[in-house]
């Protein structure tokens, strides 16, 4: 008679398995009573066979309900199981006590020989009352509410060892059992792999439904050949490669992100069936080519097999991939190198423009005044009071000179944009470009160079680089509205950006309308970014035409041509002899082409020479002005001496001249003293 | 030609008066600097069209600042030639900072220095925040004032702070009737009240009118000036210049205030040159002859040859394509 609480309950259609009066056999129960069936039974000569999870979970019947007493033992908590002879015989070496309601272990006595034991879906919360059964091959716990695993090490021989679905927290006290086979710990608690090393015959490891962050100290299991480690928390995987005969991991539903956290598994050569979906490395674009070029072992990914066609297509990928890593890091380094150059170019400006704003203060101060303000440069702690502001100079040079040991210029071919950085990178003009790479340049940026030695290549700009249609200007010391005068001797410009950053121009009201004006024939078409209106250029026009006009028609010739030079000579010579020729009358013709030639030329003049040019030029000059003032002087002394004889003469000459009409009448009074002395003459003469 | 005053001066003095021999180096060296041109077409029409344009007063155009200051006539063609080729800017209305005029002015002058404006534009804004905004018509007249009498003006300053200071400079002036007289009336240095007092300002800009021998205004002008007010700043004073209409004519080089954007000969030809593009609308007009445009300074100052000269807008030569 089995007590009340041991009965289970009926209601579970294939699987119920009861003591006592109830029997409950398996669907395809025969009538003949008495009949079990292990699921078990049949694998059970070649054991050790496949033993998958999915066969454990399902529980076999047995029916062995009928001969087992479970008696009250002496001791309260704990029953004692008796069956009877014939079932001992009969089933000697296993015993069923699934769904017993069983909350302890019973004491199972006189069945030492027993080896296959079966508690599933049992409410045991300790492993018990088993260690005598020292035959004990196959072991069921699962599904009961065990806490910790204990009470197994006298069972010496034990092979198959099911915990699943229990509440173990930690894995311990395995160390007698060295020739486990199987060890099933799903569902549990776990959150360490820990006190395995010593299982070397263990084949299968279910660590399935655990609480794993990381995977590690797995050396020593020399034949785990599968290995469950789904739906865990993993995010590392370490020592897999350690396991030479793994050939199967299951790693789906956890947290692995990148491929770096389970390198080890390219380092394992047994491996050939993998999971990773549930994964957020799953998800990623390199995912499946990272891990077939990582793993070319493997057989399976997911489930499913690869194909030549997907491992090649990974290896092309792969290669891609690296290739662009490549690519980006050289970027990044350039770019980094290009940064600092662009620093440092910029340092070096601005210390420039520091020492020439002094030396210009200097210049219109007078060395009387006396207010001059202490100079404080940040960028080379430098304070200097009016007296040492001749080593502050010598002191910021130096600091330049420091600078342009690294890099001072930078020049920078983008497609087709050419950036200059510092007026070193003005000398790269000279390079051989190829002719392709120019003709591709549309955009010329300039930063941190004179605007002055900018107009000094631009003739060379104009030829390397013929399609070059948009400039730009940033920090170039644009001051004056002049300086745009040099502008005109390019070819074309469409677009003109001028930074309002270190170009003062940008501050005036006109500056545009000059530009339009003074850069008429290129018709520009965007200046700053905003596009150029007809009425932008009418009031160009309207603002600076009379300057046009001024400039080209009321010029003397000789001054038009000096300043114009050799190329406008021939137009300009044109010009003068249809003047000569037609001076009133005006031909229809000639009015078209003038007016054509007139279009450019009537702001050629407006030039804009470098200041230093100018000061150079001037120089020569005085060489000249001051031949021509000598010269001058001379002529002036001459035409004073002549003019001061010439009054002199004035003054005299009526005197002069009494005395000549004088002089000849008394010479004639006496007529033949007269004749004689002018035969005498004829006759002297000879 | 042969009046008894002008006989009356020795030769150096006649040609430095007039300044000939200045334009005679400057033909001289124009020559030797472009000798290779010039020769092309001939010295003599060389020297025409350098005398030509002299009279015109476009000779100073794009030409460095030390030859457009060395003559009063140099100055006025050239306050000229600015008032002509940017009267439309002020024109439209447009405000401008003095660096801006200053750029202006470097269009035309390309080393013109910045002193200058800055001075001119301390005319204009009283000596106070000097980036303020200044319309065309002040600034061209303070700057008329300042470029044309420099020198006059440097000695004014230094008389008007040795005034503020107390010190009177006619105790050392050579004497003359008047400042004999005035020896007695020292007036302390009221440097409590603003400026010097207005006569004897006068007094000793008088003096310097008689000393030097460059340009000054008239000093009957100069009387008018400071016969209005009883004190006055120096400031004050060279605004009042500025402004005073008299000066002005007497220089002759810009036109009245209120002419100042007038000019009809020069808008037809801006509105020629506005004109869309297309040859059939080629404008042949000559300009209307009635050109408002004031005569050129007093001939008396001039060459004579530059009486007998047509103003050029009423030649043949308005169109653009001439010249």
């Amino acid at each position: 008679m089995i007590p009340g609480k041991y009965r289970s309950v009926s209601g579970r259609a294939t699987n119920n398995v009861n003591c006592g009066l109830h029997l409950v056999i398996q669907t395809s129960s025969l009538p003949e009573k008495n009949k079990v069936e292990f699921k078990l039974n049949k694998d059970t000569p070649s054991f050790p066979g496949r033993l998958l999870q999915h066969d454990l979970e399902r529980n076999y019947s047995s029916r062995q309900g009928d001969h087992i007493n479970l008696v009250s033992s002496s001791m309260p908590s704990f029953p004692i199981l008796q069956r009877s002879s014939e079932e001992k015989i009969l089933y000697s070496d296993r015993l069923t006590l699934e769904r017993q309601k069983l909350t302890v272990c019973p004491i199972i006595d006189g069945e030492e020989h027993l080896r296959l034991l079966n508690f599933q879906h049992n409410f045991i919360t300790r492993i018990q009352n088993i260690s005598n059964l020292q035959r004990l091959i196959f072991l069921d716990l699962y599904d009961n509410q065990i806490e910790e695993i204990s009470g197994l090490s006298t069972l010496r021989s034990l092979r198959v060892l099911l915990l699943g679905k229990n509440r173990i927290k930690k894995i311990s006290n395995l160390e007698n059992l060295k020739s486990l086979d199987v060890l099933d710990l799903h569902g549990n608690q776990i959150t360490k792999i820990e006190n395995v090393n010593h299982l070397c015959d263990l084949r299968v490891l279910n660590l399935a439904r655990n609480l794993l962050s990381h995977v590690d100290n797995l050396n020593g299991l020399d034949s785990l050949t599968e290995l469950n480690l789904r739906h865990n928390q993993i995010t590392f995987v370490r020592d897999v490669d350690n396991l030479p005969c793994l050939q199967r991991l299951f790693l789906s539903f956890n947290n692995i992100s990148s491929f770096d956290n389970v390198s080890c598994l390219a380092d394992s050569t047994s491996l050939s069936d993998i999971t990773f979906d549930g994964n957020p490395i799953a998800q990623e674009s390199w995912y499946k080519h990272t891990i077939l070029q990582n793993m070319m072992q493997l057989r399976q990914l997911d489930m499913k097999r690869i194909t030549e066609e997907e491992r090649r297509m990974a290896s092309i990928l792969a290669k891609k991939e690296e290739e662009k890593k490549r690519e980006n890091q050289k970027q990044s380094l350039l770019k980094e190198k290009k940064r600092l150059t662009i620093n440092n170019v910029a340092r070096k400006w601005d210390l420039q423009q520091r020492v020439a704003n002094i030396v210009t203060a200097q210049d219109r101060k007078d060395s009387d005044s006396p207010s001059q303000d202490p100079c404080q440069i940040d960028g080379s702690h430098i304070s200097a009071s009016p007296e040492e502001t001749g080593s502050l100079d010598s002191g910021l040079t130096s600091a330049l000179q420091g600078l342009s040991v690294i890099d001072s210029h930078l020049v920078e071919l983008d497609g087709d944009t050419l950036s200059l950085y510092g007026s070193g990178a003005l000398e790269s003009l000279d390079r051989n470009w190829s002719a392709q790479t120019a003709g591709m340049v549309t955009t010329v940026s300039f930063t941190f160079i004179e605007f002055d030695e900018i107009v000094q290549v631009l003739p060379k700009l104009k030829i390397k680089f013929p399609n070059s249609l948009h400039l730009k200007f940033r920090e170039t010391n644009l001051v004056m509205l002049q300086q745009f005068n040099a502008l005109a001797q390019l070819r074309r410009i469409d677009q003109l950006t001028i930074d309002p950053q270190g170009n003062p121009v940008v501050n005036f009201t006109l500056w545009k309308y000059y530009v339009l004006f003074r850069l008429s024939h290129f018709s520009m078409q965007k200046i700053n970014g905003t596009e150029v209106t007809q009425n932008d250029m009418i009031m160009a026009e309207r603002l600076f035409g009379i300057l046009a006009h001024v400039a080209s028609s009321e010029l003397p010739q000789y001054r038009l041509i000096s300043i114009l030079g050799d190329a406008r000579k021939k137009q300009f010579r044109y010009l003068l002899e249809t003047k000569g020729k037609k001076p009133g009358i005006v031909n229809e013709e000639n009015n078209d082409s003038k007016r054509l030639i007139g279009e450019n030329t009537n702001r050629a003049t407006l030039n804009y020479t470098t200041r230093d040019f100018y000061n150079e030029r001037l120089e020569e000059i005085k060489e000249k002005k001051k031949f021509c003032k000598m010269y001058i002087e001379d002529l002036v002394k001459e035409a004073t001496e002549i003019n001061m004889k010439n009054e002199a003469l004035q003054k005299l000459w009526p005197q002069m001249f009494i005395e000549l009409v004088r002089d000849a009448v008394i010479e004639i009074r006496n007529k033949n003293s007269y004749m004689k002395l002018c035969l005498q003459q004829i006759t002297d003469q000879k | 030609m042969l009046s008894p005053e002008r006989l009356a001066l020795p030769d150096y003095e006649y040609l430095a008066q007039r300044h000939v021999l200045t334009y005679m180096e400057d033909a001289v060296c124009q020559l030797l600097e472009n000798k290779e041109d010039i020769s092309q077409y001939g010295i003599a029409r060389f020297f025409t069209e350098y005398f030509n344009s002299v009279c015109q007063g476009t000779h100073i155009l794009f030409r460095e600042f030390s030859f457009i200051q060395a003559t009063p006539h140099n100055r006025a063609s050239f306050l000229r030639a600015f008032w002509r080729c940017f009267r439309t800017v002020g024109k439209n209305g447009d405000l401008l900072t003095m660096k801006e005029y200053h750029c202006l002015l470097q269009l035309l002058c390309p080393d013109f220095p910045l002193e200058l404006t800055q001075k001119a534009a301390r005319i204009v804004l009283m000596d106070d925040a000097m980036d303020c905004l200044m319309s065309f018509s002040d600034f061209l007249f303070a700057f008329q004032i300042q470029f044309y009498y420099s020198e006059f003006l440097d000695s004014v300053a230094a008389i008007y702070q040795d005034l503020l200071s107390g010190k009177n400079p006619n105790t050392v002036i050579v004497p003359t009737s008047s400042s004999g007289q005035h020896r007695q009336r020292q007036v302390l240095g009221e440097a409590s009240m603003e400026g010097v007092e207005a006569s004897l300002f006068y007094q000793c800009l008088e003096n310097l009118c008689d000393r030097h021998k460059y340009s000054c205004p008239p000093p009957a002008l100069v009387k008018e000036v400071l016969s209005n007010v009883q004190r006055l700043t120096f400031y004050g004073f060279l605004v009042a210049l500025s402004k005073h209409h008299g000066i002005n004519q007497a220089l002759g080089a810009l036109p009245d205030k209120g002419d100042l954007m007038h000019g009809p000969s020069l808008d037809e030809e801006l509105e020629r040159l506005l004109v869309p593009r297309s040859p059939g609308l080629i404008q042949l007009g000559h300009a209307s002859p009635e050109a408002s445009w004031p005569a050129f300074p007093d001939p008396s100052r001039l060459a004579p040859l530059e009486a007998l000269h047509h103003i050029p807008e009423n030649d043949g030569s308005t169109e653009e394509t001439d010249d």
